[in-house]
């Protein structure tokens, strides 16, 4: 690339970051982006702007019964949950290392559903009393690396975002160089008597980043935090679950 | 016995998108209720039309569910996310609808409303005051110019005819703008939190 490259595509970044571009010029700005870190960083930046536009837009709140309509069309409604099979909630380690191909294809099976429930009756650990479990993810050197989030309802599940190719403070490489074991990585959870149980595996892209969720049964009296593991089993990065053990 | 635990209304969002993709109901509502009034919001303001609006939002929901997974929490919050998948879609319908996505009137109005600081917007936070006050200090033809591009997805061309001016004094003035308000930006984002 030349700086007359860069040029050209500084000329047209915020059209581009805008989303207004049109097709050919786009074409060619996005090529100079995959080869130009220092262009594609000014674009992202540029985009920034865009959002924060969309920001200054005030709500408002949609025609009644919007959201049942959406819940209606993801064949997610609280009613029609009552006419589906009771289907076994997958809480094996075995079950759910069968659904570890990442959250993408987790996120369209809703095969993995709870007994059902009217919403009319008391269901246990449903409705209020939804306790989220949540920590950070983090590095041997402590630094963050992602968070992790896990669900004790039911279905109970876990969720991952990871970003091992974080740069540290003052550098300005990104990059997929020298992380170990980047690429398939998998998530412990850890319990309080010591015991642990791998749940899933998923693959990290080049630099480091990927996101992962799978229905996992979370213990929230027993579970106190999770590992990131790589595929030789080295340690990426741990989590601890801050739960007060009282009651 | 509880498990303390967050309260679903205190559950952050990415975990709530999470959730959702599990096939949980109720967490799919509270997603939806959380976030509808936003994205319903930019519908509205890009189309204009309340049945297309809410025709944009549905969709907006529907792909966020099918494509949580390329949700990209480096690229910005599940917010953001969703409000540029309602954008996008609100462009696109707009753009297959009309030659011009807003008529004068509209864009006196919208630009009225985005420089003004409604109390009742509970969400506008810090970052969103300080962008709001930049837009609100620019020159009006910039001002125009970047939320004709920015929000009605107008391209320079559109904006040149729309204003009766050159192509490249459109251009010009979405540069300036934008270059402005790049300033109001924090410094570069951090770790996510
Ligand atoms: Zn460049």
């Amino acid at each position: 690339m030349t700086d007359r490259d860069c040029e050209r595509l500084r000329a047209v970044a915020e059209e581009l970051a805008l989303g207004i571009l049109p097709g050919h010029e786009r074409a060619e700005a996005i090529a100079h982006m995959d080869r130009c870190p220092a262009c594609r960083e000014h674009v992202e930046r540029l985009t920034l702007v865009g959002d924060g536009l969309l920001a200054l837009l005030p709500g408002s709140e949609p025609p009644a019964g919007f959201e049942t309509r959406v819940t209606d069309v993801l064949g997610l409604n609280r009613s029609a949950r009552r006419w589906q099979p009771r289907a076994v909630v997958s809480v094996t380690a075995a079950a759910v290392i069968a659904l570890g191909f990442g959250f993408g294809g987790w996120a369209v099976r809703t095969a993995v559903e709870g007994p059902a429930a009217p919403p009319s009756r008391s269901a246990g650990a449903t409705g209020s009393e939804h306790g989220l479990l949540e920590a950070s993810l983090l590095a041997p050197d402590h630094h963050p690396v992602g968070r992790i989030f896990a669900y004790p309802g039911s279905p109970g599940w876990v969720y991952m975002s990871v970003d091992l190719g974080h740069d540290g403070p003052g550098s300005g490489s990104r990059g997929g160089d020298g992380y170990p074991g980047a690429g398939k990585v998998s998530c412990r959870l850890e319990r309080t008597d010591g015991t642990s149980l791998r749940v899933g595996t998923f693959s990290l892209d080049d630099s480091g980043r990927g996101h992962w969720g799978a229905p996992a049964r979370v213990a929230p009296d027993t579970v106190s935090g999770a590992t990131l593991l790589a595929a030789d089993g080295s340690v990426l990065a741990t989590a601890h679950f801050d739960v007060p053990r009282n009651q | 016995m509880r498990r303390l635990g967050l309260p679903l209304g205190r559950v952050p969002d990415e975990a709530l998108l999470a959730g959702m993709a599990t096939g949980d109901p109720e967490i799919a509502l509270a997603f939806v209720r959380r976030f509808q009034r936003m994205v319903f919001g930019i519908a509205i303001a890009v189309v204009d039309d309340p049945q297309l609006a809410e025709d944009i939002a549905q969709q907006t929901f529907e792909r966020a569910w099918r494509h949580a997974q390329v949700y990209d929490t480096r690229r910005g919050s599940v917010r953001t996310w969703l409000g540029t998948i309602a954008h996008n879609l609100a462009v696109d319908a707009v753009r297959a609808r009309r030659a011009t996505p807003v008529s004068p009137e509209d864009l006196d109005a919208l630009l009225g409303v985005v420089n003004r600081t409604p109390e009742q917007w509970a969400l506008a936070d810090e970052a969103a005051a300080r962008m709001r006050a930049a837009v609100a200090e620019l020159p009006r033809e910039q001002a125009r110019a970047v939320v004709m591009a920015g929000i009605y997805g107008m391209t320079a061309r559109q904006i040149s005819e729309f204003e009766g001016i050159p192509l490249g004094t459109a251009k010009t003035r979405i540069r300036t703008a934008m270059g402005k308000l790049r300033t109001v930006l924090g410094p570069e984002r951090a770790d996510h939190d």
